[in-house]
């Protein structure tokens, strides 16, 4: 029996404006590689962001069952979020993750520095540890961004399109991390994406999200062709 | 040489002035830092204006709510220090909640606030008879009149501010660069803030007391972004950037001393040539080399 790790029960999300999304009931179980997916603007990146707590629930209760303060998740946002101005070597931006276990005033040490660089090795980086991460290309700092988010190590990783906008074999070399993580560490992972071709292969079950609600389901049945079809076909059709 | 000779002598008539300027050169980049990578540079021109309308106001108050108050003595300093801190903190709060909101353009609220302060600080001078030019030299920053209990206090003060950045810089890193996973991370990214904006604020009302709003908002700006062309990590940058500004203030301080020129547009000048310097160095190396500039 699959252990749930986060628990969503009738809940709404959305923003000052109102609920983007509304009586969401799904459970994501430990181990499990999920896929957001849904047309454009249909509420995935809200959904994302009110399961690592970004978002105000604004109705029914999430429950997460871990410590989320000990073990908080593992974010890895859109790159584009990120300032380029900062002065960071890859490293550095790796060893942000390590600061969710750190308190005030204690420094980060040899423990911080060994498990960073064991991270961004896990990512197949350690050649650019001391590279400004803003020289990097897009797809080595998506796996810099999932190297700091190993790095708080997390039970549960959520990524924001984290293959959008990178070449295609960028976008795979990602996706073989993931279900590397996945497969031989048994991490619970959640991505939104748009790319079906790149995640059926890799993922168990997908959250399909649209009108107003999202439903999970095993991915051969989510991303059954008539149901594509039937999402994208109208949206072409409009 | 001789005049650089003289400047290091210890018994040099002007060393307070001197080790002041060196001091607001060396912290107020630290700070200015923080306004660099968070694209904040136009709030280094508002808020030490802020803080001059602030020591304004706080005369004005004296004068209405107890009277008439004295020039030159350390109740005036104490009033000045209270008036522009409170200022700086209530206009660094305000534009900061504004930001959240983020209804009106960032240039708008800080365009805004530069010129409701500039008409302030003119304003209030205006209504109190007092405001001599005395007074008009406090809200310039009259920093050869430091004296060595000013020091004193200049130098705890913006000590207890280094202290403060370095010991949580890497909750200042984190809200700064990625607020989010701070969020995720559940620091309290609010009280971060308030406490680099605390150190903010009270290094810009300590810099325009000492040494004007020009010389704050050149410091602030100018050896940060200088450092930004020469290092590639957060706290070389740091340090580069303090290092550059203590070396560029006591530079000026001389040049000013040697040529008799007026002190803060001289340290200001010369942090500016130095930035001239480095950007056109940097841009024949990357043109050499064919490597791409830093954003």
């Amino acid at each position: 029996m699959p252990k749930a790790l986060v628990r969503l029960d009738d809940v709404s999300l959305g923003y000052e404006a109102g609920a983007v999304l509304q009586h969401l009931r799904f459970t994501v179980e430990e181990g499990e590689f999920l896929a957001l997916l849904g047309p454009n603007g249909a509420g995935k990146t809200t959904l994302l962001r009110g399961l690592l707590g970004l978002l105000p629930v604004l109705e029914g209760h999430i429950e997460y069952c871990f410590d989320r303060a000990a073990t908080p998740p593992g974010y890895v946002p859109q790159r584009e979020t990120l300032d380029p101005i900062f002065p960071l070597s890859a490293l550095e931006v790796v060893l942000m993750g390590t600061y969710a276990r750190l308190p005030p005033l204690r420094p980060v040490g040899r423990r911080e520095r060994a498990l960073a660089a064991h991270c961004l090795a896990q990512a197949g980086l350690e050649a650019v540890a001391g590279q400004p991460f803003w020289a990097l290309s897009g797809g080595q700092k998506q796996r810099v961004l999932i190297a700091r988010a190993l790095a708080s190590e997390p039970r549960l990783l959520l990524l924001d399109e984290p293959t959008a906008g990178v070449d295609p074999g960028a976008a795979a070399a990602i996706m073989d991390v993931l279900s590397r993580l996945n497969r031989e560490q048994g991490l619970t992972i959640v991505l939104v994406t748009h790319q079906l071709r790149l995640v059926r292969p890799v993922v168990g079950a997908v959250i399909w999200v649209d009108g107003g609600t999202a439903i999970k389901g095993p991915t051969a049945e989510m991303l059954a062709p008539e149901r594509i079809m039937d999402v994208f076909g109208a949206l072409a059709t409009g | 040489m001789a005049a650089l000779v003289e400047i290091l002598r210890p018994g040099f008539i002007l060393r307070d002035a001197l080790v002041g300027s060196v001091l607001v050169g060396t912290v107020c980049p630290l700070v200015g830092v923080y306004f660099v990578l968070r694209r904040m540079i136009f709030l280094g021109v508002a808020l030490p204006q802020l803080s001059a309308a602030g020591i304004a106001f706080a005369f004005v108050a004296y004068r209405l709510i107890v009277g008439p108050h004295e020039h030159g003595n350390v109740s005036e300093r104490s009033l000045a220090i209270v008036g522009a801190f409170a200022f700086t903190l209530g206009g660094i709060l305000v534009l900061a909640a504004m930001e959240r909101r983020g209804r009106e353009t960032v240039e708008a609220r800080i365009g805004v606030t530069y010129a409701v302060a500039a008409a302030l600080t003119i304003l209030f001078l205006a209504v109190d008879p007092h405001g001599d030019a005395q007074m008009v030299n406090l809200l310039k920053g009259d920093i050869l009149a430091t004296t060595s209990a000013s020091l004193g206090v200049l130098a705890s003060v913006l000590g207890a501010v280094v202290v403060v950045l370095f010991a949580f810089r890497k909750e200042f890193l984190l809200v700064s660069f990625d607020r989010d996973l701070a969020v995720v991370f559940r620091k309290r990214v609010g009280v971060w803030d308030l406490l680099l904006y605390l150190a903010i604020g009270i290094t810009i009302s300590l810099g325009v007391m000492t040494a004007g709003p020009l010389v704050t908002f050149g410091f602030l700006v100018v050896p940060p972004l200088t450092a930004r062309l020469l290092t590639r990590r957060m706290l070389s940058f740091s340090l580069a950037a303090a290092g550059i500004g203590g070396l560029t203030a006591f530079v000026g301080f001389y040049c000013a001393y040697r040529f008799d020129l007026p002190l803060g547009p001289a340290e200001v000048a010369v942090a500016s040539v130095v930035l001239a310097l480095v950007t056109a160095a940097t841009m024949v190396g990357r043109w050499r080399t064919g490597a791409r500039l830093a954003p």
